[in-house]
């Protein structure tokens, strides 16, 4: 009787974990499967590491290498001004990332810029172009402004003249085959209608093809400084991270696997003139485009690739250095009793809230300086594939 | 918290559950601790516990070496009147180093039992554990292994704590039934979605020497831009660690979307002999979720999943000593579409470029020294990750009655 038992009550559960065992025999093999509706897919070699996502490419202008060529040979090219002075290289030197060291510069007419001409680097993931224009989603509109733009005035081009401008281009022998390899499907892209689009297009090309992520820093080749200030970067205590994020090192980012973007500007506290947060004329911020009074001082925060190369900085080039600019934002702003504003940014009512004043010492100041250093990208300074390719410069870009 | 631990240790041990009802017209007050000694971390510091194929979040921390508390609680339970009952309970969840420290509110509801007449119907309001799942209603103290099933650590966060409503018809005839309504708090789910609620129903057999339990649920959560609070969620930063060692941000991807899981719990136990029980314990779960994958930097993708876990544990118990095995296995079947789908599938952990089929076994002996203190010795092989890790673990289980002293068990109905 007792064995009895004892073998029902083995039998019993053996049979119930029997059972529930070939139920997981059941289970079916892990997958995980991932399409990616083509984000990875471009007919354009972009040349990019595989963590960093491919930028759009506009539908009506999509990249290809001979566009980018094209457009190559326009940037660099001095007959696209009214004057044939200036080409976009003029303010865009590929040894200063494509910035010009300048505080303003000054265009065709010798007209000077209230803004500090930006570096073209990576622009292709910018979510909106220019300091401070949030309408200013494509390089392709952004581009109309210095060709065509009168205030102020850069190349200088306008209703009297771009006819001749494009005379000028289609006695080049070189843009024929240029164009024609460009636009394969119009019959005459340098001499239609469609010419000056396609200018347009093709300069677009180039710049959104400005591609730099080769620093010290992709390679994870940083200094015990820079690594140091790489903490400090991402720091509680500095939060430059917030508004310099990501790959791009700038919260204005947007890719190809992006569904939404909100355009951010920040006002960092650089000025006051009247005490209730204005900043100098024109230079009003992203307020210039909005009139909206709260937008006052708000500019997009720049990438910060290849900074080190792109002084002076800030909207207007008003700070030499990048020890200069971190003061400013250690002391929560910019206290100016000189300069031809004064007034204390650091009570500006419009400042952004990260930009707090922290303490940080010389040294931590020198280590962030050095954080900031391993993001240039040398290879991009001198890639031979973003610069003039005019054998006779004398002939084509005038400037130094 | 020192001085929890030690005012615990200074009253007398009894008895502790997840869910009750106090009984008669008195105060009870139960506590429970569980610390345990591990052989080996699940993952080294500076890194996440992340099972490929699946997203996590809530309190599933990984198994840490040396000594941690898994849980402490302290509960408080009052029959108001013939009707009116309420209880509080407070606890921490061990695991995950800091969090091991972190005292929360888990328990405080009323109840109200009516209708004699008909039917034990209880409505219950308030902070509360869910009763629909026996495993994830469990404390540590009551488990078999310490170890949370590797289920409810994946599909619910390990536990399962939030603000709602229950009305139940409540063992009558060994049968038990009914809905639960909840705010939202408790992973899956999050406060900001639609409504989140579960139906249950059981039925336990009692024969001369067999014992036979059973149920089914079904629970419904919604949630909206939900993160995984074990390392993200809030503001976060690079963590810093020692020189030469890499420190990863946990990528803070979120799921906005709908999640429905249905479980089959069962158990027998067969008592043979005087002093001798064998025994089957066994839960199923199928989750379906669907919705958006989506994260800071306005990258979306569109994720539909579907996870099936099981667990099985089989013991034979002579007096006070028990020995059993249990078994976990867990397949994922996940789809991403999207631009971002690669990049938000290896943020969430859904990514599973291994096929992986994460599995755990543990093998277990629990000594009920005294009344109110047992003994714990496991061997477990984690294969949740593609790296297995086998691990030893020794540990104390204290729990009872602190109040009324002189009760050996609590008068209270357990769960």
């Amino acid at each position: 009787m007792r064995k009895r038992h004892l073998r029902a009550g083995i039998r019993r559960p053996v049979i119930g974990v029997a059972l529930l065992i070939m139920l997981t025999g059941c289970l079916e093999q892990s997958q995980t499967t991932v399409d990616d509706q083509g984000a990875r897919v471009s007919g354009f070699d972009w040349g990019l590491p595989d963590h960093i996502p491919l930028p759009r490419e506009p539908e009506d202008n999509p990249m290809t290498e001979a566009k980018f060529q094209l457009g190559r040979h326009l940037f660099y090219d001095s007959r696209l001004s009214s004057n044939g002075t200036i080409s976009c290289s003029s303010c865009h030197h590929q040894d200063k990332a494509f910035s010009d060291g300048l505080a303003q510069a000054s265009g065709a007419t010798g007209e000077r810029h209230p803004r500090n001409s930006q570096a073209l680097v990576n622009v292709a993931w910018n979510n909106t172009l220019t300091w401070a224009n949030p309408s200013l989603g494509t390089i392709e509109k952004q581009i109309m402004i210095p060709l065509f733009g009168d205030a102020p005035i850069e190349h200088g081009l306008n209703e009297g003249n771009h006819e001749q401008v494009l005379r000028s281009l289609q006695v080049e022998p070189e843009y024929a085959r240029l164009f024609a390899e460009a636009f394969p499907d119009q019959s005459d892209a340098l001499f239609s209608d469609q010419a000056w689009d396609n200018v347009v297009k093709a300069l677009a090309s180039f710049v959104r093809g400005l591609v730099s992520f080769d620093s010290d820093f992709d390679r994870g080749e940083l200094s015990a400084e820079a690594l140091r200030g790489e903490r400090l970067f991402n720091s509680e205590r500095l939060e430059c991270f917030h508004c310099h994020a990501g790959y791009n090192f700038t919260d204005a980012t947007t890719d190809r696997l992006t569904s939404f973007n909100t355009l951010l500007f920040h006002n960092t506290g650089l000025y006051n003139i009247d005490g209730l947060g204005a900043y100098p004329e024109p230079n009003t911020g992203r307020h210039e485009v909005t009139g909206n009074a709260s937008h006052m001082g708000q500019f997009r925060a720049p990438s910060l690739r290849n900074v080190a190369l792109t002084a002076p900085y800030n909207h207007d080039g008003s700070v030499d250095t990048l020890e200069d600019v971190i003061r400013n934002y250690a002391a929560g702003g910019r206290l100016e009793v000189a300069s031809p504003h004064p007034g204390d940014g650091r009570m500006n009512p419009y400042k952004d809230g990260f930009i707090v004043s922290f303490s940080i010492t010389e040294s931590e100041i020198q280590d962030l300086v050095a954080f900031l250093e391993s993001l240039t990208d040398q290879a991009f300074i001198s890639n031979p594939r973003f610069s003039n390719p005019w054998p006779d410069s004398a002939n084509k870009d005038l400037t130094p | 918290m020192i001085r929890f631990y030690v005012l615990l240790a200074l009253l007398l041990p009894v008895t502790g559950y997840a869910h009750y009802i106090p009984k008669d017209a008195q105060l009870e007050v139960n506590a429970s601790v569980v610390a345990t000694w591990r052989s080996a971390s699940l993952v080294d510091e500076y890194e996440f516990w992340q099972i490929p194929g699946t997203m996590m979040g809530g309190h599933a921390w990984p198994q840490e070496k040396g000594v941690s508390v898994d849980e402490t609680m302290l509960s408080l339970g009052s029959r108001i009147n013939e009707r009116v009952f309420a209880v509080i309970e407070i606890g921490s969840h061990g695991g995950g180093g800091d969090h091991t420290d972190e005292i929360e509110l888990q328990h405080a509801y009323l109840g109200y039992t009516c209708c004699e007449t008909t039917g034990p119907w209880v409505l219950e309001a308030g902070k509360m554990s869910a009763v629909f799942s026996p495993s994830l209603a469990s404390h540590a103290a009551d488990r078999r292994v310490s170890d949370a099933p590797l289920v409810n650590d994946v599909f619910f966060g390990r536990d399962f704590h939030d603000e709602g409503v229950r009305f139940w018809w409540h063992e009558t005839a060994g049968v038990s039934a009914g809905v639960e309504l909840w705010r939202g708090t408790a992973y899956p789910a999050t406060d900001t979605g639609d409504t989140n609620w579960d139906v249950f129903a059981r039925y336990q057999w009692q024969g001369e020497r067999l014992t036979l339990s059973g149920g089914g649920w079904f629970y419904q959560a919604s949630a909206e831009s939900r993160a995984d609070h074990r390392y993200g969620g809030t503001h976060t930063h690079t963590p810093v660690a020692p020189p030469g060692v890499t420190a990863a941000l946990f990528p803070d991807t979120r799921f906005t979307g709908d999640t429905d899981i249905t479980g089959l719990h069962g158990a027998i136990r067969y008592n043979p002999e005087p002093y001798w029980q064998w025994g089957v314990e066994a839960e199923l779960m199928q989750m379906d979720m669907g919705g958006m994958l989506h994260d800071s930097a306005g990258r979306e993708a569109s994720v539909d999943s579907e996870q099936f876990g099981v667990w099985v544990q089989p013991y034979v118990q002579w007096r006070r000593h028990t020995v059993g095995i249990r078994g976990e296995w867990l397949s994922t079947d996940n789809h991403l579409v999207g631009a971002a789908a690669p990049v938000l599938a290896t943020d969430s952990g859904l990514a599973n470029p291994q096929d992986h089929d994460p599995e755990r076994y543990s093998a277990f002996w629990h000594w009920q020294w005294r009344d109110n203190l047992a003994l714990r010795t496991e061997v477990t092989e984690d294969r949740t990750l593609p790296e297995s890790d086998l691990r030893w673990s020794v540990g104390v289980i204290w729990s009872g009655r602190l109040w009324p002293e002189n009760s050996g068990s609590s008068a209270g109905h357990q769960h």
